[in-house]
């Protein structure tokens, strides 16, 4: 009884690598089907994301190893001229299981604790319940990955903190405005970063977003999506900047669009209110010089990325509370795999002296009477139970090594003179 | 020796308690704001209520020696200001729902209690002792009103240091803990206001009482002229900022003075005029 992980992430392949081996979910749901149906394996599941493919699989042949699946998948995906076995992982057993752990707690992730990896296992996870390709063992440890990444999100900070540029743009915002509901926003810009700004601007209650852009169809468009519905011409937005509190850059220019000078007058209009500039466009809208103003927070790209390092960095303090929740489920996996080892000579056990009890109280059957019988019967129940209480309760003992269970189940096989188990998985 | 506690050691013993209490609690708020540790972030709160009402406890027993009459002196002045700004704190938390500015307020409360339990010991006598409805609003009000300026020094010391980490691109612990510099401005506001009111009450009742004693109290005196001072640059400082427009960058350094200048001011009066407006009763 085996799990085998192999596949290829960020860590071990480039993106081209990784871009062939990909599965579609069409694909994952006939590629895991076939490995059941030909008999290669008990239960299968794909994960498979724009930096990872990895396979996970119960085998049903010994034939069945990292190396074989890995040749298995560059066979499937016909990418032999590109893709070799080196380019992949391959893992084993617990190792499999720690694997999966990490992957959903995201801390496998390109970008520590992001926040998307988990909903692809849960999918991954659906793909082979639907095909009916998850079984027993591929079952619990999904649902024990999760426990696990629901520990971790709750128990520890690998989440916390913005890790994009336009969510530290919000973070820095969220630092300096109690309620951001309650503030004007002027995003000039409607192209791809600006958007992503203004929703995550949106997201923390900024309803009050003007969208100003050198095509105003763009604007409008992007105003639409947002729901504010509110634009400014690209000519005449100058004239309003006094009036917002956060103001977003995201054009391309090769000249500042906002000048220390009419900054300064805006700052006067305001009576020096603070006001945010947001310069996310490269190379830079925004005159530097404008910093200098009193009560203005002007923060460029580069400022931003500060925040986004010291949160990179806080979440990798969090790196040694996560591998203890991680070590800890291992642990109770790895006990629950090794129980499943030792159920049949359980079954067995009972079974055999089940048998013994009833033969015996067979030959007494016409020469008691019912009363006596069953009362025999009970106490027989009772002497069994306490003799066969020392021997499974050191069958079930925490195993932490699987070399101690043939030993273990040998051992009470021989005693107790048990048939051998039929192999099943 | 003459000391009131040391006749009583139970109350000697509180007084001690006390101010291991306003540590410990200092401790347990300073090691979830630096540290974030969980234990603390559980205990802080529990232990503060604690300090809070074992304080009340000792300065009910205290003054149940005097026949529960206020008595004047640094020692239970110093102990007093510490119990309104746990109060405050304890208010503004409950009220603001942002437990982050909790290790500089107590800090500095521990601070006051614990010099006031180390004067204890130095002390001859407990100081004059005050009955009347006037006299105890004037020393009640006077002692929130410290409070009130003590707490807005205190934030503003802390809205500067986060400015300026986030002008210098320093994000750094601050910047990751204490509330957004908007919360921090109205809170500091909500003090300076019932700083204000609360000088004024002081002032108020201060009069009355200086009517009712029939001229034993003199208006040329350092401790009525100092507070009418400090009144008068308080008041001005609320309208600094409608009027003149200051933002609230040069409004901390206001308060921050304010602060300082007040506390020095009650120290020299603590060290160079000891008694109650020349009163000895």
């Amino acid at each position: 009884m085996n799990i085998i992980s192999v596949g290829v992430n960020h860590k071990t392949a480039p993106i081209e690598i990784r871009e062939r081996i990909s599965l579609s979910e069409v694909q994952n749901k006939e590629f895991i089907t076939d490995l059941i149906s030909s008999g290669l394996a008990h239960e299968a599941m794909v994960i498979s994301t724009c930096n990872r493919t990895e396979l996970y699989v119960v085998p049903a042949m010994h034939e069945v190893t990292g190396e074989y699946l890995k040749e298995y998948i560059i066979a499937y995906k016909d990418a032999r001229k590109e893709v070799r076995p080196e380019h992949f992982f391959s893992r084993f057993y617990c190792g499999t299981a720690r694997h999966l752990f990490e992957v959903s707690s995201a801390i496998d992730s390109l970008i520590l604790g992001e926040g998307q990896i988990l909903g692809q296992v849960k999918e991954a996870y659906r793909i082979a319940a639907e095909v009916q390709a998850a079984g027993i063992l591929l079952t619990r440890l999904c649902h024990t990955a999760f426990s696990v990444a629901k520990k971790v999100k709750t128990k520890t900070k690998i989440m916390e903190g913005a890790v994009s540029v336009s969510y530290a743009a919000v973070e820095l915002a969220q630092k300096i405005f109690s309620n951001l509901s309650m503030k004007k926003i002027l995003l000039i810009g409607a192209g791809e970063t600006g958007e992503l700004a203004a929703k995550h601007m949106y997201q923390k209650n900024a309803r009050n977003i003007v969208i100003t852009n050198r095509t105003l169809s763009k604007a409008e468009s992007l105003a639409e999506a947002l729901g504010t519905k509110k634009v400014l011409p690209f000519e005449s937005y100058k004239d309003y900047l006094h009036e917002f509190d956060i103001i977003i850059t995201a054009v391309s220019t090769k000249e500042y669009i906002l000048r220390e000078t009419e900054m300064h007058q805006t700052m006067m209009k305001r009576r020096l209110k603070p006001v945010i500039i947001l310069d996310l466009g490269l190379p830079r809208n925004v005159d530097p010089d404008i910093s200098k103003l009193q009560n203005m927070f002007l923060k460029d790209i580069d400022a931003l990325k500060h925040i986004i390092d010291k949160n990179l960095e806080r979440r990798s303090a969090e790196l040694p509370k996560v591998n203890a929740i991680i070590e800890e489920e291992l642990i109770a996996f790895g006990q629950w795999i090794n129980t499943l080892k030792v159920r049949p000579t359980i079954v067995d056990l009972q079974s055999k002296f089940i048998e013994i009890k009833e033969k015996e109280l067979e030959r007494y059957r016409y020469k008691v009477s019912e009363d006596e019988l069953a009362r025999m019967e009970h106490l027989t129940d009772r002497i069994l139970k306490k003799i066969l209480h020392h021997p499974i309760k050191m069958l079930k003992a925490p195993i932490d090594t699987a070399n101690n269970i043939p030993s273990r189940v040998n051992l009470v096989r021989n005693v107790f003179d048990l048939e051998e188990p039929n192999q099943q998985h | 020796m003459n000391n009131i506690l040391y006749n009583n050691l139970p109350l000697l013993i509180l007084t001690q308690v006390v101010s291991m209490l306003y540590v410990v609690t200092t401790f347990h708020y300073g090691i979830h704001f630096f540290r974030e540790k969980e234990n603390a972030k559980n205990y802080k709160q529990p232990l503060l209520a604690l300090t809070v009402l074992t304080h009340v406890v000792y300065l009910g027993l205290l003054t149940s020696l005097e026949g529960y009459k206020l008595s004047y002196s640094t020692v239970n002045l110093m102990s007093m200001v510490a119990l309104t700004l746990a109060i405050t704190y304890v208010f503004i938390e409950f009220t603001t729902k942002s437990d982050k500015t909790g290790f500089f307020v107590l800090a500095f409360a521990a601070g006051a209690q614990l010099l006031s339990s180390f004067l204890t010991a130095q002390m001859p006598s407990a100081g004059p002792t005050f009955s009347g409805l006037s006299i105890g609003v004037h020393l009640i009000a006077s002692i929130f009103g410290f409070s009130a300026i003590a707490i807005a020094g205190l934030y503003s010391i802390i809205y500067l240091l986060l400015f300026r980490q986030i002008q210098r691109n320093k994000f750094e612990l601050l910047f990751q803990r204490l509330p957004n510099l908007e919360v921090l401005e109205k809170l500091t506001m909500h003090a300076v206001a019932f700083g204000f009111i609360f000088l004024s009450i002081t002032l108020f009742a201060g009069m009355i009482e200086q009517k009712a004693s029939s001229g034993t109290v003199t208006l040329i005196e350092p401790k009525l002229i100092t507070l009418v001072i400090i009144w008068i640059l308080y008041g001005a400082s609320i309208f600094v900022k409608p009027l003149i427009g200051w933002d609230l960058k040069h409004m901390a350094y206001l308060f921050i003075f304010l602060f300082v200048f007040v506390t020095l001011l009650i120290m020299l009066m603590a060290l160079f005029s000891p008694t109650f407006h020349r009163l000895s009763l």
